[in-house]
């Protein structure tokens, strides 16, 4: 019994085998095929064998609904669209695994992870011409004019009605973090907007390459997602200012404070004061957000490459940001007064998450080993206690501070000041 | 492949361009119109050669404009399976490059690029052999073969192999 199936097998192998050389054969005479109309009974009958091999090809992909494998037309719809990279340019999810498989060695070998970046609130800020202020007019002369800051780093894009001021210290960034990133910029702007800020970012064209997707590009809507990444989530590090745009990523994302320069970003997101252009003033060049991130950056870099052990494939830079978050508080215990509201689980607040993941250990109960007391209002039981022992007291806002610093901030930059409304 | 073929058209005039110079006109229009086209069924329009004949027009009711039927004769491309062309290199990536013959979009993958070329990133992204002699990137001229073509009522795709004797790098732009 066992012999008959063996025989049977290996008849079919040499089918297949035989298969194989006559389709070359057909390659051949198909060429002339469409051109010559040729009825000859020989030639539709391999045609036919022809086809049922080629129906064996797995269609990794296709250009213009055609396998770029075989060249078969392809009725149904599969995979992902890469169409940041060229219209009409599909893969199929095994095709994204293999190209990530040999992409990531090769990166690794070049001692480079992948860097994703958003552009608005995180490298650059825009706004359109008429939502500016008359505290603003001044931006609109013309570049000589400009005071020296802006020069280089603010411009003005008639064509899309709009201005844009790239963040200070970007051009040093880009540089640096090139080096050891292959970078990928991904926004939720569209196309056109997309391109025209890469240019502005990378005039060279040295930074990104094709690597620029739009939301145009995603597969799901309000949504950024690495599935159109051609890097192995394991290796890929997201900046990006809006959390939720991330919901399946959240563990390569580190989140970048928003950069707001001109007065109507600012009252976009709810903030009524003076903008940056309005107060002719800029965030901190050595010291401001992406200073600040790039060192993080280069931190995590040498950690996965230098200083893991074990083969350099199954490493995690994931796993490398989880811990270095968890440095950055470590030691710390923190007590949160009048924060949580009574009727909320305590640990499922977003601020008790954020410092047990930042290294702290966070605790209902005030006692001696109690370093931080957070809270919004210097009269409570606790924040008196904090006074009386010696702790910092700290308002919320060091908390997210520290959070998008990854560092320890200063604890008198944040004080708390007693209300005398006690109205609640 | 290109071929010469005569092909016929209804052209609509508007009456100012009526007179001494309405032929002229209406050949203008029609090459304004036609040439960089593309049909399903002949592909791309290269260039008119030549006006067969014009016949009669027709008056349309209500609009005042006059419909000529025109026989040309032009110049198309029409890429085949199987064909041989040469197409220039317009982008290197990971997947594979994309090349351009005219106005033919032809997508050769990496599955169908000889094993020994390797992918190689950079602000030039390249397809190199290991000893380096032959290198595909941006510019560098290519013979390729047409494994599948698609033509659109725009645009053609197709679909190219270099994984062949005799297919691949004609000239390298780096060594020019």
């Amino acid at each position: 019994m066992k012999e008959i199936k063996q025989l049977m097998t290996m008849a079919v192998m040499l089918k297949v085998r035989a298969g194989v050389i006559k389709r070359r054969k057909v390659e051949n005479l198909e060429s002339l095929e469409e051109t010559v109309a040729s009825t000859s009974q020989g030639l539709s009958e391999e045609k036919s064998e022809a086809t049922a091999i080629e129906d064996m090809c797995a269609h990794p992909g296709s250009f213009g609904d055609m396998c770029f494998l075989c060249g078969q037309r392809l009725i149904e719809q599969s995979g992902v669209t890469f169409g940041y990279i060229h219209k009409g340019l599909r893969l199929n999810n095994d095709e994204i695994d293999r190209l990530r498989n040999t992409d990531i060695k090769k990166s690794l070998n070049n001692k480079k992870l992948y860097l994703v970046l958003d552009l608005d609130h995180t490298l650059l800020n825009s706004t359109q011409l008429n939502h500016m202020t008359a505290e603003e007019e001044y931006l609109m002369s013309p570049p000589d004019s400009l005071p020296d800051v802006l020069k280089g780093s603010l411009f003005r894009l008639d064509f899309m009605r709009m201005m844009t001021k790239l963040r200070p210290f970007i051009k040093t960034f880009l540089k640096e973090a090139s080096e050891i990133f292959e970078m990928y910029v991904y926004t939720m702007g569209d196309r056109a907007y997309a391109l025209e800020m890469a240019k502005l970012l990378d005039p060279k064209k040295e930074y990104f390459g094709d690597r620029v997707i739009s939301r145009d590009d995603g597969t799901q809507k309000h949504q950024k997602g690495l599935d159109i990444v051609l890097g192995q989530e394991s290796a890929v590090l997201i900046l990006d200012d809006t959390e939720n745009a991330w919901i399946k990523h959240k563990d390569n994302l580190i989140l970048m404070e928003r950069y707001h320069f001109f007065r109507s970003s600012c009252a976009q997101f709810g903030f009524n004061c003076e903008s940056l252009s309005e107060l002719k003033s800029d965030e901190c060049e050595p010291e401001g957000a992406l200073a600040n991130v790039l060192d993080l950056l280069k931190r995590i870099h040498k950690i996965f490459f230098y200083e893991l052990e074990g083969n350099l494939i199954d490493r995690d830079v994931r796993q490398v940001l989880k811990t270095v978050r968890k440095e950055v508080l470590k030691g710390c215990k923190v007590v949160f007064s009048r924060i949580i509201p009574s009727k909320v689980q305590a640990d499922s607040h977003h601020l008790w998450k954020m410092a047990e993941q930042l290294g702290a250990i966070c605790s209902t109960e005030v006692d001696s080993s109690v370093t931080h007391v957070v809270a919004l209002d210097a009269g409570t039981e606790k924040s008196r206690w904090a006074v009386k022992q010696n702790k910092f007291l700290v308002h919320p806002l060091w908390l997210e501070a520290v959070n998008y610093m990854w560092r320890k901030q200063p604890e008198e930059k944040f004080p708390v000041t007693e209300t005398k409304s006690k109205t609640l | 492949m290109f071929f010469h073929i005569v092909l016929e058209r209804n052209m609509q005039l508007h009456p100012r361009h009526f007179g001494r110079n309405l032929r002229e006109n209406l050949v203008a229009k029609l090459m304004k119109d036609v040439e960089g086209t593309c049909s399903g069924q002949h592909g791309f329009v290269v260039a008119i050669t030549g006006i067969e004949n014009i016949g009669k027009g027709l008056i349309r009711d209500g609009t005042g404009f006059v419909s000529f039927p025109v026989k040309y004769q032009c110049v198309v491309f029409r890429p085949f399976k199987g064909e041989i062309l040469e197409a220039v290199v317009t982008m290197v990536n990971k997947m594979g490059f994309f090349a351009e013959a005219g106005p033919v979009q032809i997508f050769v993958s990496n599955h169908l690029i000889p094993d020994d070329m390797e992918f190689q990133s950079g602000d030039m992204p390249n397809y190199t052999t290991s000893d380096g002699s032959v290198k595909i990137q941006k510019d560098s001229e290519v013979r390729l073969k047409i494994i599948g073509t698609r033509v659109d009522a725009t645009e053609i795709f197709c679909i190219g192999t270099i994984k062949d004797d005799f297919l691949g790098v004609i000239n390298d732009p780096a060594s020019v």
